[in-house]
């Protein structure tokens, strides 16, 4: 019997060896981190706000988002390209203006939200901490939340100089903190442009006047805000902040070679977009392939090819002839790659020096200060063309200022809104994708001023997880 | 000298001093078969004790035993007969084959008879399973044979599993509805299934209710798979078996035909002169009818399929050794398969496996055990995804009249400088069969699988059990993009041509298991109670490298590239610990009762929310046993009811409970991203299951029956909860709602003709399932990660939410579609949103099932085993795409797309191709997925045991079997649908499989011969 009982004893010790697992019931994880540990010392604050800026790369936001992001939809949407058959038919949809709640630009909606979490998450620990880049963090965070906050308002709200009732209509919800339980309704248009306002005027007062490669800056903040006052037709505050930037315009000679990556004339905010780091090929936006055998998403429509003059730099810099088994393209190749590559990797170009200059021609302009508008304007032009720019007055002048946005900016971000803040419509041409002007128009030719299509409906998720937001007029609930 | 007599020897002694005072004698006897042959192994104990002896090689046996004691014979797959000891020293024993409820039930923690089961378990022995289709994979094995078992293959690729659903849909969750699996203890994920070999399972038993499922506490609420690897037979020469077998697969021919050039070019025209745009730079259009351009496509046209597919090729070969002495017994075993599989240029699946299980006896009252089994698997995968680069949709979109290489004017291949032909980028831009050389992707799987045991007879009553089983899976997918390649041209880096990603993982799980178990075989009163601590921590390890730059597309390992562009590592651990105490009570098999409660805590729930209970009840009476139930033709009559929770953890990450955040690279250092939310409450998903159930056998078991009625109760679903698009986080993991699965299950068999020579065998089985999402959060309804599936509170499970298509305007030929209220209007007064509908048309069949007829004649034997599910929708896109109407014009199109409205009445037309602009998503494709499908007809010859003696083999087995050869359905393409796009929903992910056709993998039919020889 003793030995029974030894041998009992011996496996109930075994048994009891064992219990000690029970510590492994605690577990943390190996690759995260717990919030409360990530947000201490100086360096952590730079690692938060570099988490912020880099929801700027996310597809739906500055990325090449399928369903249409930044750098694609405010151009898809406009007279700015025609849609290639050949292409795989991505944001189609924005361009015929056939709406879809489960895809209309929900990536960027949800993109721009995930950003805005980040900045508030970063601000709020900011409260307990007290490091040097203290203010220029918190100043950096409120930018990018104001940034993305006005990416979102002018698409999913009207642009304050569009419409006498833009002011008092619904935008979209002002988020202020981080916390997954809030269900927030819409602020009208005017509190959002007011608290844009607010968090990038104190952003200004606050920020670096430089920073690091990947980071705004002062001068990229008052480009913000002067665009941001001049879809408020602020006029004076539009011409003062563009006036405050230093940065000098892009020379004609160094212009082709900025959008290989191989100068930054200009760039007053840009994204260094390589491996290992980022790496991402947002090429895909317009097309994939060499230009001996494209598969582009978006030509470049006939009637912007033709506003380019023969003598503007930007004509060969934007776009190039590419061809295919359907025939030749006027193709875009701002995001083509770098100097012999086809693979779409290059910077992200958010704020250039010249929209300070044409911000400024056309806030001046409205102030009626045509002498001061034509110089602003005439900033850009000496470096886009090879001869002397035009002295124009009147509404030639103002003509030509809107016309040197649409070639400066084409394929960067802001067609669609120049389009939709001075109330006009859509006109588009009917000629085809390809370069001779032959193929297959687009399917929708115009979109009427004052269509409520100027507008995008908010995303059924979005509309499914808060009760309290309510769908855009012309959209069924 | 004193160890010598110690505890148990002493113990035993007395024992065997005790039965000398009996009147004891020996007892002899030959143990047959109904038909007369020998039973080798069978086992012969003494009711009531632990004493007993296995037959020889000739069926015979030896035992000492007393007057008035009674003999049990047993061998698995027959049924048990008891005889009583009397005055004569000779009992010869024919054993009937087939009593379903004296099969061997193996719960893991314990084995035993179906008589005594109180539970709702099914049994699949090995001698079923080599009958069966032998397919790679043990899940689809599983498709037809069991009531309440749901199967839907994930695909047709090589070595591809299966979703096999337990009883419905236990949970909402992505991964969280599978069955649990364990192989020997050791639990094992359903996609790595493939990586056992079919010839080394004894027995596969399921457990579909709470008596048993409580046992395995937090993992068994959506049913358990217990598979058993083989052992020897003690005192038995070594067995030695040769299983091999060899044939081809092909595509199951589509009930649609394609358009060839002909009618592709005069379809562009058509479409052309009516309008649509996006025909006019195609050739049907820019050549004319009779010119010299248009006969030099027609010349050179292609059928794709023909060229991107192949007949695979099909091999199995397996060796197995087994066979025991005294005190050991072993398994030896080792086998190759492979299956290239359909697609030309793939070299498809591939495996070797082998596996030694031993027990040894290493004194009296301590058994040793080991089970390890290894297999190495490769697989040369296909692009499983919604384009060209997957060649199941390129063989359907690449246009007849293209060519694979570019061809000059006289219609001759062109080379490039190097002497190589030159693909045609076709008008995608994308010549798979350029890529399937250029872009190769290989899975390897490395799998061990290994038990150690040790069974300690502290007594006649006591037992003490240790377990350690170990199951290690290392996976590595090498996915090369070759320098000049396909993809390369199209997305390479020019100056780092070449792109090569090597991605692996390492997963472990570990389960440590110490019980106790107290016996007590008294006459009539039986009992076992086992109480149990067991221990599991599952661990994952995963890396990613990246490189660009190769100087020649033969080096293809990272040593080679100019740079590396990405780069991780990540872990995980999860870690469950269990106390356990099961009680199984029987009086005279007569009444049964069972009892248990297990006491579970795991790793990924919040700090005060780890520990679960769950418990069971269960009872059952066979009636047939009582003294006043005197109908001789009824052999069991058995009533059970079982009630109890089990419990999910299954479907979150690891750490779902911890506020956590991420680090990525962003230029200048790193980035902090928001990782998970905090859900401290975070806890159990429970399901509580009721069940009822009837046994009944007849006519000497000729006919067996079994229903079940069971309801199954889940609440505090694991949920990723979403939030408000505004809060920047998109959900946070919670424990919310409530869903329930109910349903009957029947199961039929009979032996029709049981004669000498002659056997018929016919069964069959059915559930009919019904489920209800019954609670969701706020009443909010829920999209989960599915295409088209809303969840709503009322409706069932997988509800297609669609807007509905109401056919053609018979005057005009415009599509019509119905609002929400049930108007038809044209697509104008639709919204995509509001206007989608539930009309409870689930992916969830509510019937499935099987039946079978076996026929045996002497040594010939023929073996039909059908499979059926109906009830199921699926949205068929492939369908949509390949009548799309014109807006895929410049893709190739089934030949049913020329059935479009051409004149004012034309009904049951595809919309005139006039309104491409008004066809939208819609029900237009959702399809009823009913189907009827011969799985597997085997015609087999089993040599006369006098012709093998003349020679040196002891038994050979010849057949010739097909699989899939014959399907019934209605369904556009073929019905069985797991997986929609791999890689748009893989199969870890998938909360919906079958909702949707996306050109995955199709599955094949297969011609096989084999043979099987004992030596």
């Amino acid at each position: 019997m003793k030995n029974i009982i030894s041998k009992i004893s011996i496996c109930l010790l075994t048994l009891g060896a064992i219990v000690s697992c029970e510590d492994n019931l605690e577990q943390v994880p190996y690759d995260a981190f717990g919030t409360e540990n990530a947000f201490a010392t100086a360096a952590d604050f730079e690692n938060a706000i570099r988490g912020v800026y880099s929801a700027l790369t996310l597809d739906g936001h500055y990325g090449s988002g399928d369903g249409g992001s930044m750098l694609s939809a405010p151009d898809v949407l406009t007279d700015n390209v025609t849609l290639a058959q050949a292409g795989r038919g991505t944001k189609a949809y924005l361009h015929r203006y056939d709406y879809d709640g489960n895809a209309t630009l929900t990536t960027m909606y949800s993109n721009n939200y995930s950003l805005i979490y980040r900045a508030n998450q970063l601000l709020s620990f900011a409260t307990g901490f007290e490091g040097d880049n203290k203010a220029n963090v918190v100043a950096e965070a409120k930018a990018l939340r104001a940034l993305a906050h006005f990416n979102l308002v002018t698409f999913w709200g009207k642009i304050p100089t569009q419409s006498a009732d833009a002011n008092s209509s619904l935008g979209v919800a002002y988020v202020f903190e981080a916390d997954p339980n809030i269900e927030p309704a819409r602020n009208t248009v005017g509190e959002v442009y007011d608290f844009i306002v607010t968090d990038l005027t104190e952003a200004v007062a606050n920020i670096n006047e430089t920073n690091d490669d990947g980071r705004m800056n002062r001068d990229a903040v008052n480009i913000l805000l002067s665009r941001v006052y001049l879809y408020m037709g602020e006029w004076q505050k539009a011409a003062n902040a563009a006036g405050a930037v230093t940065a000098t315009v892009a020379t004609r000679d160094n212009f082709t070679g900025i959008w290989a990556d191989e100068n930054q004339d200009g760039l007053v905010f840009f994204i260094p977009n390589a491996t290992p780091i980022l790496g991402n090929q947002i090429g895909v936006t317009w097309s994939q392939g060499p230009l001996t055998s494209i598969i582009p998403e978006y030509a470049v429509s006939s009637e912007l090819f033709d506003l380019y003059s023969n003598n503007d730099i930007r004509k060969t810099a934007y776009i190039a002839t590419a061809t295919n088994s359907f025939g030749d393209y006027n193709a875009i190749i701002k995001l083509f790659g770098r100097a012999g590559q086809n693979n779409g990797e290059v910077d992200y170009k958010i704020f250039r020096a010249s929209e300070a200059k044409l911000n400024r021609a056309e806030a001046l302009y409205r102030l009626g200060q045509e002498g001061p508008a034509l110089t602003a304007l005439n900033a850009v032009r000496s470096q886009r063309y090879d001869t002397a720019p035009g002295s124009e007055t009147g509404s030639a002048l103002e003509a030509a200022i809107f016309l040197e946005r649409r070639l400066e900016f084409a394929f960067e971000y802001q067609h669609f809104f120049d389009i939709k803040r001075r109330g006009l419509g859509i006109e588009r041409p009917s000629t085809g994708e390809f370069a001779d002007g032959s193929g297959t128009p687009s399917e929708r030719l115009n979109l009427p001023a004052g269509s409520f299509l100027f507008q995008l409906p908010f995303p059924q998720t979005a509309l499914d997880t808060n009760p309290n937001l309510v769908q855009n007029t012309g959209y069924s609930n | 000298m004193k160890t010598k007599f110690s505890g148990i020897l002493a113990l035993l002694l007395v024992l065997v001093v005790q039965l000398s005072f009996a009147q004891q004698k020996t007892v002899t006897g030959t143990v047959n078969d109904d038909s007369g042959l020998p039973l080798p192994g069978a086992n012969v104990v003494i009711k009531g004790t632990n004493t007993g002896t296995q037959t020889d090689f000739d069926g015979n046996y030896s035992i000492s035993a007393s007057v008035g004691q009674t003999l049990l014979f047993t061998y698995v797959g027959f049924g048990d007969q008891e005889i009583p000891v009397t005055a004569s020293n000779v009992i010869n024993v024919d054993l009937v084959p087939g009593a379903a409820l004296d099969q061997v039930v193996i719960t893991g923690y314990s084995r035993k008879n179906q008589t005594t089961q109180t539970s709702a378990v099914v049994s699949i022995s090995a001698s079923e399973i080599s009958e069966l289709s032998p397919t790679t994979s043990v899940d689809n094995l599983l498709q037809g044979k069991a009531a309440g078992v749901q199967v839907t293959a994930a695909n047709g690729k090589p070595g591809q599993g299966a979703f096999v659903r337990i009883r419905g849909t236990g949970s909402l969750t992505a991964g969280a509805s599978s069955p649990l699996y364990l192989v020997d203890g050791a639990p094992i994920r359903e996609e790595d299934l493939g990586g056992i070999a079919n010839e080394d399972i004894e027995n596969i038993t399921i457990l579909k209710d709470a008596a048993t499922t409580a046992r395995y506490g937090s993992r068994g609420a959506n049913g358990v798979v217990v598979i058993t690897t083989k052992g020897g037979k003690r005192n038995n020469d070594a067995q030695v078996r040769i299983s091999s077998r060899t044939g081809y697969s092909e595509r199951i021919a589509p009930n649609y035909d394609l358009m060839n050039a002909e009618q592709k070019l005069q379809y562009e025209a058509e479409l052309n002169a009516l309008g649509v745009n996006a025909a006019g730079p195609l050739p049907g259009v820019t050549t004319l009818p009779g010119s010299e351009e248009r006969q030099f496509l027609l010349d050179n046209q292609t059928d794709w399929s023909d060229l991107i597919l192949r007949n695979g090729f099909i091999q199995s070969n397996n060796f197995s050794v087994s066979g025991g002495a005294d005190k050991v017994d072993y398994f030896f075993s080792a086998g190759h398969d492979r299956n290239t599989g359909i697609i030309d240029q793939l070299s498809g699946y591939e495996r070797t496996n082998a596996r030694l299980n031993l027990n040894i006896d290493a004194k009296e009252w301590l058994t040793i055990g080991v089970n390890v089994g290894y297999s190495r698997s490769s697989s040369d995968e296909p692009r499983d995804r919604n384009n060209m680069q997957n060649p199941f949709r390129a063989m359907a979109d690449y246009n007849p009249y293209e060519t694979e290489f570019v061809l000059d004017e006289n219609g001759n291949v062109t080379y490039d400088e190097s002497g190589n032909p030159i693909y045609s980028p076709t008008t995608t831009s994308f010549n798979v069969r350029g890529a399937l050389l250029s872009e190769p992707s290989v899975d390897y799987n490395n799998n061990l699988l290994a038990s150690a045991t040790a069974a300690v007879r502290l007594s006649d009553h006591f037992t003490y059990n240790f377990s350690a089983a170990l199951n290690g899976l290392t996976t590595r997918t090498d996915g090369y993009s070759k320098p000049g390649g396909i993809l390369d041209s199209l997305i390479g880096d020019a100056d780092n041509p070449g792109n090569k990603l090597d991605f692996g993982s390492y997963l472990s799980d570990m389960t440590i298991s110490n019980s106790l178990s107290y016996n007590l075989n008294g006459e009539k009163n039986n009992l076992n109670i086992l109480g149990l601590y067991e221990y599991n921590i599952a661990e994952a390890r995963s890396y990613t490298v990246r490189s660009i730059g190769f100087p020649s597309a033969l080096l293809s390992t990272q040593s080679n590239a100019a740079q590396v562009t990405d780069g991780s590592t990540t872990r995980s651990k999860l870690a469950l610990v269990s106390y356990g105490l099961f009680a199984d009570y029987d009086y005279d098999e007569r009444y049964l009762a069972s009892a248990s409660a297990r006491y579970d805590a795991s790793s990924n729930f919040g700090d005060d929310e780890q520990y679960g209970l769950f418990y069971s009840v269960s009872a059952g009476w066979n009636i047939a046993k009582e003294n006043f139930f005197d109908v001789d033709a009824v052999n069991d009559f058995k009533l059970r009811g079982a009630y109890g929770t089990v419990g999910n953890r299954s479907g979150i990450s690891r750490y779902a409970s911890q506020g956590t955040v991420g680090f990525g690279s962003y230029p200048g250092g790193s980035s902090t991203i928001p990782d998970n939310i905090a859900n401290p409450l975070l806890q159990w998903e429970t399901t509580t299951t009721t069940n009822v159930g009837l046994e009944l056998n007849m006519f000497q078991n000729r006919l067996r029956f079994v229903t079940d009625y069971f309801i199954r109760d889940t609440e505090d679903l694991l949920f990723d909860v979403p939030r408000a698009a505004e809060s920047g986080i998109f959900s946070v993991t919670d424990n919310l709602g409530k869903i329930q699965n109910k349903g009957l299950e029947l199961s039929l068999s009979g032996d029709i003709i049981r004669g000498e020579n002659l056997t018929w065998t016919v069964g069959g089985n059915i559930i009919l399932l019904d489920t209800e999402i019954v609670e969701l959060p706020d009443g909010e309804d829920v999209t989960p990660n599915a295409f088209n599936i809303l969840y709503r509170e009322g409706s069932k499970i997988n509800e297609h939410y669609l807007v509905r298509y109401a056919g053609v305007d018979p005057a005009t030929g415009r599509p019509q579609y119905l609002n929400a209220e049930g108007e038809t209007v044209f697509s104008d007064e639709i919204d995509g949103d509001t206007d989608r509908v539930l009309q409870g048309k689930s992916t969830i069949a509510d019937k499935e099932g099987g039946f079978y007829s076996n026929i045996r004649y002497k040594g010939f034997g023929l073996r039909t085993d059908f499979v059926f599910k109906t009830g199921n929708w699926i949205n068929d896109q492939v369908q949509a795409n390949l009548n799309s109407d014109g807006a895929l014009i410049g893709a190739n199109q089934a030949t049913s797309a020329f059935n479009y409205w051409q004149n004012p009445g034309d009904t049951n037309v595809h919309p005139s191709p006039l309104y491409i602009d008004e066809v939208i998503a819609s029900d237009r494709f959702l399809t009823k997925g009913d189907y009827l499908r011969l799985r597997n007809v085997t015609l087999s010859y089993n040599f006369d045991k006098a012709v093998m003696d003349k020679t040196f083999l002891s038994s050979l087995r010849i057949y010739v079997q097909g699989q899939n050869l014959l399907t019934f359905s209605d369904f556009y393409g073929d019905p069985e649908v797991g997986i929609s796009s791999g890689e748009t929903i893989s199969f870890a992910d998938s909360v919906a499989p079958g909702e949707l056709t996306l050109y995955s993998y199709p599955n094949t039919k297969s011609y096989q011969i084999g043979v099987d020889i004992g030596l």
